[in-house]
């Protein structure tokens, strides 16, 4: 590990990402957020939180794990573990915004569309993301950005977040071993 | 998490801390089968071949819509209309199927053994779906699944397990996998049915049915094989009915939250009544549905991603 961030690094953006929202959802109907497990998660429901109390709107939260959509599952030394996807609506008609607490390749925002539109047919999915590090490999951007920052390639950042996304212990950013 | 292994062949082989993610993964599986659209890619370019000697409808089929819904591709054989009924062995027919280069075969055989012979000498993952008297591991997962996801917990349970013990690699799958969770097991079969070595398995015996009745939490019973009433292991079916069938009788004699399981296929009136089968203890359809999401938790670790662990 090179630097830990305290988790109060990150309530500033919350909030910038909240009035962003705010800005460009009034009504909040059939509005959705759905959060990649376990960072995004951990993002999208603060936000529905802060959402609360700015305009009194409880927005829908649903949780998704891609793992069974990634396209590395054959390259991996590791097994990924399989979670569970969490949504509790439909997705059909909806807007929804999805959350995930890092933009890099953009492979992982691939899966979680190709998971959310095989669960439904939304109608949009706007993707919102709490750090964009640039580096994509695929032609995906964010409609909403935390913050963008840069990293050598090998170096990782990821929120640090408990398993079932309750709590949460800051930034860390962590170098990969060669 | 890591899973190195490239086959199941048996309960046996594994530890408890292996059939605890097997059982935490299930979960996230089976929630799968309850969407609109029942697939994911993750096993996209995959290929399974069901290689069955032996007759199967539940096995076959779950295994069948299990990698489906993971995106494989599948192609079932059995032995009957295919040239396996012309005295070709298993091995060159096994030789044969890996030609074709398969990712994984599914295997059930008559004899024991077949299935680790197979993973021995074969580079695709090798699934065991029942090989003679020795092990049916999926169906003592997916009996360990839907009984944790009843209870909550396999700790602590009395299981008792009825029936034909001598024949049955049901019950040995079971009494393998129950006992390193932590459950209690108790075996109910008249003396002819019971294994040579039993009194090593560490589980109770018992030949009197009624005596155990009101302790357990979940009755198993085993299919009568009927083919076995010629070999006198037992009289009549109607004399195996009165001493060890699960009756009303009986499923009034069990405690309030006490579940039936049965593995299927059901003699209806022989080892187990229309009463018990179809009472809201019985667990037996929730075995089914859960099968599909134990085995497509297997397909997943055989066949996700590389076997090379350093």
């Amino acid at each position: 590990m090179i630097k830990q961030g305290h988790p109060s690094d990150i309530v500033g953006l919350l909030d910038s990402l909240s009035e962003k929202l705010t800005g460009t959802f009034s009504a909040w109907k059939d509005v959705a957020f759905i959060g990649v497990r376990s960072g995004g998660e951990f993002i999208a429901r603060a936000l529905v939180g802060l959402i609360r109390e700015k305009t009194g709107n409880a927005v829908p939260l649903g949780v998704l794990d891609i793992t069974l959509y990634r396209d590395d599952i054959s390259k991996r030394r590791f097994y990924p573990e399989v979670r569970s996807t969490d949504i509790p609506f439909s997705v059909d008609d909806k807007d929804i915004i999805l959350v995930d607490d890092v933009l890099h390749t953009g492979r992982s925002v691939r899966a979680a569309i190709d998971q959310i539109v095989d669960l439904g047919r939304p109608r949009r999915i706007y993707l919102m993301v709490l750090f964009d590090r640039g580096g994509r490999e695929l032609p995906i951007q964010a409609d909403f950005v935390g913050k963008h920052i840069e990293l050598p390639d090998k170096q990782i950042i990821k929120l640090d977040v408990s398993d079932d996304g309750a709590s949460f212990n800051g930034v860390v950013i962590t170098e990969v071993k060669a | 998490m890591n899973w190195p292994r490239k086959d199941l062949i048996g309960i046996q082989d594994l530890s408890k801390e292996e059939i605890i993610t097997i059982l935490e993964m299930t979960t996230s599986f089976k929630e799968i089968s309850k969407r609109d659209i029942k697939k994911v890619p993750t096993l996209r370019g995959k290929t399974v071949v069901l290689l069955f000697y032996e007759p199967s409808t539940r096995t076959r089929l779950s295994f069948e819509i299990a990698a489906k819904r993971l995106s494989a591709d599948t192609t079932s054989l059995s032995a009957s209309g295919s040239s396996f009924s012309k005295g070709e062995t298993i091995m060159d027919a096994a030789l044969n199927v890996m030609a074709m280069a398969p990712d994984c075969i599914v295997i059930r055989y008559p004899y024991a053994g077949i299935p680790q012979k197979l993973a021995r000498e074969l580079p695709c993952s090798i699934i065991n779906a029942g090989d003679g008297y020795h092990e049916h591991p999926t169906q003592a997962l997916l009996d360990m699944y839907s009984m944790q996801e009843r209870f909550g917990t396999i700790e602590g349970l009395r299981v008792v397990i009825v029936g034909d013990i001598f024949h049955s690699r049901v019950a040995r799958s079971n009494v393998y996998g129950l006992r390193k969770m932590g459950a209690h097991v108790s075996i109910v079969a008249p003396k002819t049915l019971l294994p040579p070595g039993i009194e090593t398995w560490g589980v109770d015996i018992a030949t009197d049915f009624d005596s155990v009745i009101p302790e357990a939490d979940v009755i198993m019973m085993l299919r009568v094989q009927k083919e076995r009433l010629n070999q006198q292991f037992f009289s009549d079916e109607r004399e195996y009915s009165f001493f060890y069938g699960l009756n009303k009788h009986r499923v009034d004699m069990m405690n309030s939250d006490a579940a039936i399981m049965h593995p299927g296929p059901m003699n209806r009136g022989v080892e187990i009544t229309h009463d018990a089968a179809d009472s809201a203890r019985s667990l037996i359809l929730n075995q089914v549905e859960n099968g599909v999401a134990v085995r497509m938790t297997l397909l997943y670790l055989s066949l996700g991603g590389s076997l090379h662990v350093d």
